[in-house]
């Protein structure tokens, strides 16, 4: 079987990393696909807490690839809402340095056997926990926000990227404001891909319903009402290979609006 | 003061510790066979201390004859000590001043693609990059520097020091420009200018033009 092994992954810290990995890989599985997200940020692990699993996790990753436990089918933690969808949690209480990468290429090999897509969940930083996360992929998405600093930080990782041989990486940009990009106070997709210069993949809005996917361990992309669901569905269409056009966050409200503004003098 | 060459205490040899090791300072001036004839007094009088050691010897501009050699050896050698190495300090800080390497002639390198946040290219010669220099990226040339896109990083050409050395790019939009040993920045809110422009030294600054 020829499984895509994926890794997402940004330099910043704190872009949306791991709920992109959340999203796609449940948004993945809702289209059939067996998915397994492998979450390699050891000692912070939190992609247990998006999917809402943290309560049955009993081994984690350095248990599989120290042979701690029989299998890695033993770790890996099945999705009640979704078939096909898996996760293989880090450590809590291990850091970066229990993780060698020839360990996870091996896992990986294993993983390929039975899964479509392997989704690895990276750390922050471009350190060892980087390395280990990469070194099995063989493409890679890379999460960004409209802000100077993370776009720098992921052209850094593009970079590192293709140092690996991973030389088309994928953009997804996360939290954009039209409301602040129309008044100029932040970066826009096009200031953005002209720096990168990487494919676009999908642009995620900036949208309150993810604090509460969040915090209640299920993924936005279940939200039917949801712009950033809508979003990330559409990224799911996408990593398919279906021409999805890209959304419009047009919120200048259109003919209805402006007259629901009228009667109510807005 | 020819009494004094005779005085113990007037005239002696240095003995510093230095990194590579406890070195013998041998001054250029006066004969040869004067300070050794000063070092035998010496190391008579400090046996025990320097005994059985292995020291730099320092000399200098002196140039030592065979003879001079294995008498200096032999002088040692009567309180069981080697030789180690000669002129330490001619290693440290006159070698990386004798000639620089001259560029190539002609030399150019060729980058297609983008030059990334946190990528240098370094090149004994002239660089052309087909492509952007994004922030954080950076080009460093003994000669010119060619951008055929968006130079938004840093560029440094004639880095050893050629001050007509030039920095060309379609948009000059650079963090810092650097000529030679002349270091520039644009001016704070200054926008990159429309079309092709070019970078180089006029009196004590960089300035740019448009091509």
């Amino acid at each position: 079987m020829a499984a895509r092994v994926i890794v997402v992954t940004s330099g910043k810290g704190g872009v949306g990393k791991t709920t992109t990995v959340a999203n796609l890989g449940t948004g993945l599985a809702l289209r059939q696909k067996k998915v397994v997200m492998i979450d390699t940020d050891i000692g912070l692990r939190n992609l247990d807490l998006l999917m809402g699993m943290e309560n049955r996790i009993c081994f984690d990753l350095i248990n599989v690839v120290e042979n701690e436990c029989r299998s890695y089918r033993q770790a890996l933690i099945k999705d009640k809402r979704v078939e096909n969808l898996y996760l293989l949690p880090a450590s809590q209480i291990k850091n970066k340095d229990a993780l060698k990468a020839e360990q996870m290429i091996k896992l990986v090999e294993q993983l390929k056997e039975e899964f479509d897509y392997i989704l690895i969940d990276s750390p922050a930083g471009i350190e060892s926990g980087f390395e280990n996360a990469v070194a099995p992929a063989t493409e890679a998405i890379v999460v960004t926000n409209p802000e100077v600093p993370a776009v720098r930080d992921a052209d850094r990782i593009i970079g590192l990227l293709q140092a690996k041989k991973i030389y088309e990486p994928m953009l997804v940009l996360n939290r954009l404001r039209s409301d602040m990009v129309k008044k100029r106070d932040m970066l826009d997709v096009d200031d953005i891909n002209d720096i990168l210069a990487i494919k676009l993949l999908g642009v995620v809005p900036e949208d309150e319903q993810i604090i509460v996917a969040t915090n209640k361990g299920e993924p936005v992309v279940f939200n039917q009402q949801s712009k950033a669901g809508e979003a990330f569905r559409n990224i799911v269409r996408r990593l398919e290979g279906e021409a999805v056009p890209f959304m419009s966050f047009n919120t200048e409200p259109g003919v209805f609006g402006r007259f629901w503004k009228m009667l109510h003098g807005k | 003061m020819s009494v004094a060459t005779n005085s113990l205490s007037s005239e002696q040899l240095v003995f510093k510790g230095l990194k590579q090791g406890l070195t013998l300072f041998i001054p250029e001036e006066k004969a040869f066979t004067y300070w050794l004839g000063v070092l035998d007094e010496q190391l008579e009088r400090a046996k025990t201390f320097f005994q059985g050691g292995s020291i730099l010897v320092e000399l200098g501009d002196r140039k030592l004859s065979p003879s001079e050699l294995s008498d200096l050896k032999a002088v040692l050698a009567k309180y069981q000590m080697t030789i180690k190495a000669f002129n330490p300090l001619a290693k440290k800080l006159f070698s990386p001043r004798t000639k620089p390497e001259e560029p190539e002639p002609g030399g150019v390198l060729l980058f297609k693609g983008t030059v990334r946040n946190g990528q240098r290219l370094e090149y004994n010669g002239d660089i052309v990059v087909k492509g952007d220099v994004n922030p954080g990226g950076e080009l460093i040339a003994t000669g010119d520097i060619i951008v055929l896109g968006v130079l938004r990083g840093i560029a440094h050409a004639g880095v050893r020091g050629n001050l007509e050395a030039e920095i060309i790019a379609l948009t000059l939009a650079p963090v810092q420009l650097r000529i030679a040993h002349i270091y520039s920045r644009a001016p704070e809110g200054m926008e990159a200018g429309q079309g092709p422009e070019i970078a180089h030294i006029k009196g004590e600054t960089i300035v740019v033009e448009r091509l």
